[in-house]
């Protein structure tokens, strides 16, 4: 297989999986802010910061400013419309190795996604269009999941997805972490509202009831994010898919040693007098890390030299 | 004659299925019964089935409009141009003698240049011509062959003569659609191919590929590694390049995909460096080594010049190929086919009027007004003149032209192409066409059966160029009946 050919399947799998996120977040969030009294102070500035994102908006329209840029603004690298765009340019030019209807899925995904956007930015209509987003991705998902022979385009649309995945899960975790450290009243009162919405953002709320506990509260909910093998977005379960997919291409033992090391980053189980400070310490960590990962794929599989 | 309840007439011109008469020429008779039993109705119902089909199967072309691309679907005439067996061997008889005369003219004209020494074609039309690349000369192409790869234009003027209108020798495209358009008409009328006996085409990619195989390097053992290199995604050809590289089963490469070392071309793979022996290359010749040409190509791999002198990768077409599709050099085609083959001609040219000889020139400006006038290098139409269709201010802007730069121009009588119906709306009408085979030379030489039909679907119009409104029929070369 192509270099070329392994890095834009791999950009699939990233900006595919990015988008989802991108809906899944933008939509819980939404939700979100309306369990919540406004004196509490949770706007839409936290938002921006999951997306690792360090700039002001104007403040007389501050929701629709941000919104535009996660949502529609086709210039903010940060935005659904720009995964998308990228998933779509990226398949397009992947058509000779992969299902035919992802392409037709994939455009569709695109003209509905660049004339719905912008009206997504009010709140009427936000819901359908982010869940009909969702919808989509996920049907590309299973077109891929479906149809794709397990051989290398399938496993470096893997490896993208799982580190992509892996790496908004450390985001979201962070956020969330940091918020409650500065805020003890909220933790108090909505502590258990704010981590609902973090499992649902993560479409991970009926999994960690049913396997974990009934009740919600952040210590089980970090730990679940972070070490459970069984549920998909988990970071644990990214990694081992990220690791299992490696054993099937050449040259993968840099990528192993280097997903090893994202492993061992947290300890588990947690530490029991695990604080706030701690948890944003070591999504710093994790986030490092798995951009060493991401290094390591380029390195080993879409530069090789003379 | 009828098709359904109309009649149809193409008085004055040459038409490929029907007589002067009125009536189906015998190698169509069938077809022609077919389709005239037909109601309009479902003349157009079949359209839409080869429109939808052809949007099914995803064939399309690019265009550019303001700075974006647009992938059409492609269009595709139901009704196809037929031509009788016989006809056909002696055109394919005709078309390899061409492209072997030309093969042996150009490895002359970069090794021992007999044909210059001998005056047969004049040494300064070759040194003047911008297709002459000098870093070719003295390279020894295997078999001895350039051009692999050749696209002629054939057409054919009111009393029946086909004459080749030009060759294409650099990068031909077109060769998927006629592979495509025979898929979507089997599809969409099955039947019919039950009554005739069609000649199939469907053998062109392994024919390719062999070919491809067969210039390989002789180090490179029995299986040689062959990849299709394209400009990319944008390139107006893209959707070619990547049914050629799928049918074939190889890769589709791109500049960056491939790298020389130690004049050894290597491609990068997720295993590592591969190496590559025959690259079938569709981008122009001077954008193919930014060290020998263009140093602002970025499409080109540095040093894949040194590796194909080296004899270390063979390249189709040759660099260097297009100094014989330069269309002064064409009107020397003859003589050039006299001259290494002591042959006649079989299939003739267009009479060429060289601009660079005063006499021919004398004749060109007084005629302008009844002549086609085409400039020597480019492609595509571009820069050309219709006399008959162009204002007294465009005759008079083009001898100016003429006479400030008589080597790169050269004029023709304007033909009266064929015409073959075409659905129209609902109506069948007559339509200009003219027809590209497809010519392969390695070890062998090969020819399309038949070739890509391009239709002018504006009535009266001669432009069959698809960016320009044209349309395509599929081609079908009949056997004799028994």
């Amino acid at each position: 297989m192509l270099s070329r050919a392994a890095e834009r399947i791999y950009w699939v799998g990233r900006y595919l999986e990015r988008a989802e996120n991108n809906a899944r977040i933008v939509q819980q969030y939404s939700q979100l802010l309306l369990d919540l009294p406004s004196e509490v102070g949770v706007g839409w500035h936290e938002l921006v910061e999951i997306f690792g994102v360090d700039r002001a908006f104007d403040a007389s329209d501050q929701e629709r400013a941000i919104l535009e840029f996660l949502l529609s603004d086709a210039d903010s690298s940060s935005s659904l419309l720009y995964c998308i765009k990228m998933a779509r340019d990226n398949i397009r030019n992947s058509r000779d190795l992969l299902p035919q209807e992802s392409w037709e899925n994939v455009n569709e995904l695109f003209q509905y996604a660049r004339h719905r956007l912008a009206r997504a930015t009010d709140g009427e209509s936000r819901f359908d269009v982010l869940s009909d987003c969702i919808g989509r991705c996920q049907q590309l998902n299973g077109i891929f999941n479906g149809t794709m022979s397990h051989t290398s385009p399938y496993h470096f649309l893997t490896l993208g997805q799982s580190l992509e995945r892996a790496d908004m899960m450390s985001r979201i975790i962070d956020v969330a972490a940091a918020y409650l450290q500065q805020n003890e009243r909220l933790v108090l009162r909505y502590g258990s509202t704010l981590w609902t919405n973090v499992l649902k953002s993560v479409s991970g709320f009926q999994m960690y009831r049913q396997y974990c506990q009934p009740q919600v509260e952040g210590f089980a909910v970090i730990g679940f994010l972070l070490h459970d093998r069984q549920f998909p977005r988990a970071m644990r379960a990214c990694v081992e898919n990220a690791k299992r997919t490696a054993t099937e291409l050449p040259n993968c033992k840099p990528l192993i040693q280097s997903l090893d090391r994202v492993a061992e980053t947290v300890p588990s189980p947690l530490p029991e007098d695990l604080g706030g400070a701690a948890v944003s310490e070591y999504m710093d960590a994790l986030q490092k890390r798995l951009g060493d990962a991401h290094v390591v794929v380029v390195d080993s599989w879409f530069l090789p030299a003379a | 004659m009828k098709f359904g309840s109309k009649t149809y007439s193409a008085t004055g011109f040459y038409d490929e299925l029907v007589d002067s008469e009125g009536n189906a020429r015998p190698h169509a008779r069938r077809l022609v019964d077919y389709f005239s039993d037909m109601a309009p109705g479902e003349l157009v119902d079949r359209q839409h089935a080869v429109d939808s089909t052809i949007v099914d199967m995803g064939i399309s072309f690019t265009i550019y409009s303001e700075g974006d691309n647009i992938d059409r679907a492609w269009p595709l005439d139901i009704i196809p141009r037929a031509m009788p067996g016989a006809e056909w061997d002696r055109v394919e008889q005709g078309l390899k003698q061409r492209l072997i005369a030309l093969n042996l003219f150009i490895d002359d004209l970069y090794n021992e240049r007999r044909i210059l020494k001998d005056k047969v074609v004049p040494a300064d039309l070759i040194d003047s011509s911008k297709n002459y690349l000098a870093p070719c000369r003295g390279a020894k192409p295997r078999h001895g062959v350039w051009a692999h790869i050749c696209g002629s234009d054939l057409v054919r003027d009111r009393d029946g003569t086909i004459y080749v209108l030009e060759d294409n020798l650099r990068v031909p495209s077109g060769v998927s659609y006629m592979l495509e358009n025979r898929n979507v008409i089997k599809r969409v009328f099955p039947s019919i191919f039950r009554n005739h006996r069609v000649r199939p085409v469907s053998e062109y990619p392994s024919a390719l590929n062999l070919m491809l195989r067969s210039i390989a390097p002789e180090n490179a053992g029995d299986k040689p590694e062959v990849v299709v290199l394209t400009p990319g995604v944008y390139n107006s050809a893209y959707f070619e390049h990547t049914y050629l590289a799928r049918t074939m089963g190889v890769e589709l490469v791109e500049g960056n995909d491939l790298l020389v070392d130690d004049d050894v071309v290597y491609m990068r793979t997720i295993d590592g460096l591969k190496r590559v022996d025959t690259i079938y290359r569709r981008i122009d010749d001077t954008f193919i080594d930014p060290e020998a040409f263009r140093p602002d190509s970025m499409l080109g791999i540095p040093g894949i010049m040194r590796a194909w002198r080296a004899g270390n990768v063979a390249l189709a077409n040759a660099p260097g190929s297009g100094v014989a599709d330069d269309k002064v050099i064409y009107s020397y085609v003859p003589d050039i086919i006299r001259y290494y083959m002591g042959e006649d001609e079989i299939i003739p040219n267009v009479p060429t009027w060289r601009c660079s000889d005063p006499k021919h020139l004398d004749h060109v400006l007084a005629n302008i007004a009844d002549l086609v006038v085409k400039p020597a290098n480019e492609s595509g139409g571009y820069g050309m003149l219709v006399g008959p269709h162009a204002t007294k201010a465009e005759h008079e802007k083009f001898r100016e032209l003429l006479k400030a730069d008589p080597r790169n121009y050269i004029a023709q009588p304007t033909l009266s192409l064929s015409t073959a119906p075409t659905l129209c709306g609902d109506m069948l009408e007559p339509r200009h066409l003219d027809l590209r085979p497809f010519i392969l030379q390695g070890s062998q030489i090969s020819v399309t059966a038949g070739g890509l039909t391009r239709v002018a679907m504006v009535k009266g119009s001669l432009v069959v160029n698809s960016s320009q409104g044209g349309g395509s029929k599929d081609t079908w070369i009949i056997e004799d009946a028994d």
